[in-house]
Parts: C-alpha cells; sequence; structure tokens
C-alpha cells in the first residue's frame, strides 16, 4: 500500500511533504511531485502536511491513473528531502480545476542538491591517449 | 520539544493523553525489553542485532517513532531494504511484533494515543510485508497456488 500524490500537486509544489518522509520517497517532477509505490511504508505522516491536500491513500477509489503516474515517474525523476520554496503562484493555483491537461508536465524536476553551483557542467575529463 | 516528562508516563500511564518524546523513548525502550524476551521475536532480533548495536538500534527507533508520531522529521532510512537482510523473517512474527507493540502501547498511554500508534504500526506492518513477501504471479487468475 502507498500514498499517492493527485492532481492539485501541479502547480503548487509546495514540498513540505518531502520534510517529514521517514522514508524520503519523494521524487521531483518540472511541477509536481511524486511518491515511488516501492518505497512508501505508508505512515500517513506527509497527508496532512500538503496545503494543496494533494496526497491520497491508494485504498481511495479511482486512482489508477494517478497510481500509475507516480510509479512511471518515481523511476526517472529524481529523488527530493529537501524542501524549497513553493512557485511564486502556487497559492493561485490551488484547487484549480484542470490541471493536468493544461499544465503536467513530464519533465524531471531539480531535485536535492542541484542547485546552479552543482548544475554547472564539469568539464570533460581529457580522454584517455 | 514538548516538555511532557517521560516519568509521567511511567507513574501515570493510562492518563498519558499528550505525547513527547520522552513518552516515545519509554516505549521503545520497553517495547525491545519485551521483544528481547519474547519467544518468537528474540532469537530472530538478537541474531540480526549484535549485542554492542542494540543502543544505536534502539536510538533508531526512537527516531523513527518520533518521525512518525510527531513528524519531526528525525528518522531518514529505508526499513524495507533493512527488513530484508533479516533471516527467518515471516508474516506470523509481525503479527506476533504487533501484538506486544499494542501490549506496550496500553500499560503506557490512554485509549485514543493506543488506536493512533496501532493504525500506524498496522498500516507500516502491511506495507513491509507487501514489500518483503508479496509476489505479483500469486495475483494472476489461474496461476498454480
Amino acid at each position: 500500500m502507498t500514498y499517492v500524490v493527485t492532481e492539485n500537486c501541479i502547480k503548487c509544489k509546495y514540498m513540505d511533504c518531502v520534510e517529514v518522509c521517514p522514508v524520503d520517497c519523494f521524487y521531483e517532477g518540472d511541477n509536481m511531485l511524486v511518491i515511488h509505490p516501492d518505497e512508501c511504508i505508508d505512515c500517513g505522516v506527509c497527508e496532512p502536511e500538503c496545503p494543496a491536500e494533494a496526497i491520497i491513500p491508494d485504498t481511495e477509489p479511482g486512482l489508477e491513473k494517478w497510481l500509475n503516474l507516480n510509479a512511471e515517474h518515481a523511476e526517472t525523476w529524481p529523488n527530493i528531502t529537501v524542501k524549497r520554496a513553493a512557485p511564486p503562484d502556487a497559492d493561485a493555483f490551488n484547487g484549480t480545476p484542470g490541471k493536468f491537461e493544461k499544465y503536467f508536465s513530464p519533465d524531471p524536476g531539480q531535485g536535492d542538491g542541484a542547485d546552479e553551483t552543482q548544475a554547472a557542467p564539469q568539464p570533460e575529463a581529457a580522454p584517455e591517449p | 520539544m514538548t516538555d511532557c516528562p517521560g516519568a509521567d508516563c511511567a507513574h501515570a500511564p493510562a492518563n498519558h493523553t499528550q505525547l513527547s518524546e520522552n513518552g516515545i523513548r519509554l516505549l521503545v525502550d520497553r517495547f525491545y525489553e519485551k521483544v528481547r524476551r519474547d519467544e518468537k521475536l528474540g532469537p530472530i532480533f538478537e541474531a540480526a542485532i549484535a549485542e554492542d548495536e542494540w543502543p544505536a538500534h534502539l536510538s533508531t527507533m526512537h527516531d523513527f517513532w518520533s518521525s512518525i508520531m510527531l513528524t519531526s522529521g528525525r528518522y531518514h532510512g529505508n526499513p524495507v531494504v533493512a527488513h530484508r537482510r533479516v533471516d527467518g523473517i515471516t508474516p506470523a512474527l509481525f503479527e506476533r511484533w504487533l501484538a506486544l507493540f499494542a501490549e506496550t502501547c496500553s500499560e503506557l498511554f490512554d485509549q485514543a494515543l493506543v488506536a493512533t500508534f496501532m493504525d500506524k504500526a498496522k498500516r507500516i506492518a502491511t506495507s513491509l510485508q507487501l514489500a518483503l513477501f508479496y509476489k505479483p504471479e500469486h495475483d494472476r487468475p489461474g496461476a498454480a497456488p
């Protein structure tokens, strides 16, 4: 069993959840987070922390689409365990309908440690002679 | 940090409604004393955790339950991987673990708090067991038993 991040996370990405998760199972996309279903231990600590109320237990009906989306993107998006600031317009998008169709991005987010200094490309090592 | 003294929990356990770090420490220490003495769980834990590793294990468990019950964020780890390393682990042992945990919670906390602890413990136990024992092929209709 697992918890699942659903539509209202899109464009909100408040990230309060990542700080309380004991098993570090959140992964960051460009404009939403997902939970890795094989890493979540179903403790539920994150659920009440989400200002967007986007985190739901998989025992609720009708979550197949979101279960699949969480499982798929948790494999490729970077892990996130440290909260950053939410997008400046997060509150304006909280609760607006149809966010998946309008805004969902499959692109990865920056994840932990990918600040500007670390994100700078490293010079490639000289090729072996 | 809360300032509820753990001593209160020991002297007036049934009325301990406000959970504190001290309450969690008391629960964890008392629970693992029972575990180590338990006929079924004792040998499994003693084989998995060396004598000199117990203080570190108890400290990890304090952090774990603090993270679960007080959302302190103190624990960060991978319990599924930790349990995969345990020799002889079975679903029956999870049931025994839960029974002892419920017994210990009931000695220390009031009914509402015991219920909260047990809700969390059961969810986590189910989740760990799915990760450890679940075989998707057993779900296929007509699959061999």
